[in-house]
């Protein structure tokens, strides 16, 4: 069990940051911006080649494994960018883009004078994210077989292996619900995550739950709780 | 409150570390010298809460436009003509969800901090804060005191945690005192935050 995949209703915790900016510090754009760019680049997308050396696969899979697998006090310890600024320089090196002695080095050099940014580089690179950007990366293929629910059906939600990943919230699990809606066509996921489930095309389910039933006892009056789940994640309801 | 050790020079290194990544990602040939500052211009001018404030405004002012977004919700922002399009990155499926008298709506994601990037741009630090995602999931009432608004027992509260690949917003309701606005009027009130439910959109005397 992971505590990163069962953050929903976790107590004890502080008030809420009322923080509304999305950068609280200037140097957190830049590894969004870098992280952003390497989706773009990504090898597995459908978009026309470009000059850039990357050449391996990163998507929102990738960062949240990085994410998922960290010690759960280190998850708490960081500020969001922190954990993008760890995952993502670790991908580079692991990859063999840069080495753990350059990155190093040139973040002395760093601490000691102004950075000099190098200049350079191929606008086909830039036209590519931007085009990444306005048409994304669509997940939604034609189904191949029937939604195996229809909506107003009572559901079981699995309790599949915990591995590096997952999309099911860790509250949800063995929990009864209501499919409210099933989308339209079928859906993949980044990549496969195994004995989880997901990753192939499968319909999609927004699924509505009595929060009584997730915290009995313990939640609040004249609430709904909804979750969009892949149907790998649902079972019949057990007859009762 | 905080409750880890951290080194004192922390944010000078945090910021050391990204430029010399950044650094060696253009030496390296894998992305340019404004690879960064041109995706952070397309999120400042192209890609943000400006889009939805517009989606909000005309369902305000055009009940016909307001059902198309509840019912399909990507058929409404295709007729916004956005400059992106409004389906690109993050928004590829987007759904809204309309708060009435009797019911408000609460976007959350408890796994990470899915968004709709092409309308709303990019999260606020509080949705990306684990605190906010726990506890909005159990107690949204409370969570939503701590951000000033009051929603009381008789209203119904619908959270929608985006765990798969579609991107919730919320359309607020309209103020009070807003009859003679323009459409253009009435966007420039619209908040992310309003967007994302934990705010109402206020009238523009208060």
């Amino acid at each position: 069990m992971k505590l990163q995949h069962y953050l929903g209703g976790l107590e004890g915790l502080d008030p809420i940051s009322l923080e509304t900016r999305v950068f609280v510090e200037a140097w957190e754009e830049r590894i969004f911006g870098i992280h952003t760019a390497m989706m773009a680049l990504s090898s597995q997308l459908d978009l026309e080649a470009t000059p850039s050396t990357f050449n391996t696969e990163w998507t929102w899979a990738d960062l949240r494994k990085g994410a998922e697998s960290m010690n759960p006090f280190d998850y708490f310890k960081f500020r969001y960018y922190e954990k993008w600024l760890g995952g993502i320089s670790a991908y580079f090196v692991a990859k063999g883009y840069i080495t753990q002695i350059e990155l190093d080095a040139r973040t002395e050099t760093f601490l000691t004078s102004a950075p000099v940014m190098p200049k350079g580089g191929d606008a086909a690179v830039d036209a590519r994210v931007r085009k990444y950007l306005l048409i994304g990366d669509d997940p939604k293929r034609e189904r191949s077989t029937q939604p195996r629910f229809a909506a107003g059906e009572a559901v079981c939600v699995a309790d599949p292996k915990s591995v590096d990943h997952t999309r099911l919230p860790g509250h949800l699990r063995n929990k009864a619900g209501i499919i409210d809606s099933v989308y339209p066509d079928a859906y993949t996921y980044l990549c496969e995550i195994g004995p989880d489930g997901i990753g192939k095309a499968m319909p999609v389910y927004c699924v509505k739950f009595d929060p009584e039933t997730l915290w009995p006892g313990n939640t609040e009056q004249n609430f709904t709780f909804y979750a969009d789940l892949f149907e790998a994640y649902l079972e019949p309801a057990i007859a009762s | 409150m905080q409750r880890f050790e951290y080194s004192t020079d922390r944010e000078t290194v945090n910021a050391a570390r990204v430029r010399a990544l950044e650094a060696l990602l253009i030496e390296k040939g894998v992305i340019t010298r404004e690879t960064v500052d041109k995706i952070m211009a397309i999120f400042a001018t192209e890609m943000g809460p400006f889009n939805g404030a517009k989606l909000v405004a005309k369902a305000w002012v055009d009940p016909a436009f307001k059902k198309i977004l509840a019912e399909d919700t990507m058929a409404a922002v295709e007729q916004m003509k956005f400059v992106t399009g409004g389906a690109g990155a993050e928004g590829e499926h987007m759904r809204a969800a309309i708060n009435t008298p009797e019911v408000h709506n609460l976007i959350i994601c408890t796994l990470c901090s899915c968004y709709p990037w092409p309308i709303l741009g990019l999260p606020p630090y509080w949705y990306k804060d684990p605190s906010f995602r726990a506890r909005a999931a159990r107690e949204p009432r409370k969570v939503l005191s701590e951000f000033g608004l009051n929603i009381g027992p008789e209203k119904e509260i619908r959270t929608w945690d985006s765990s798969a690949q579609i991107r919730w917003f919320v359309v607020p309701e309209r103020p009070a005192g807003t009859d003679t606005f323009s459409e253009e009027q009435l966007a420039a009130l619209v908040t992310p935050e309003s967007m994302m439910g934990v705010a109402i959109v206020k009238p523009p005397s208060t």
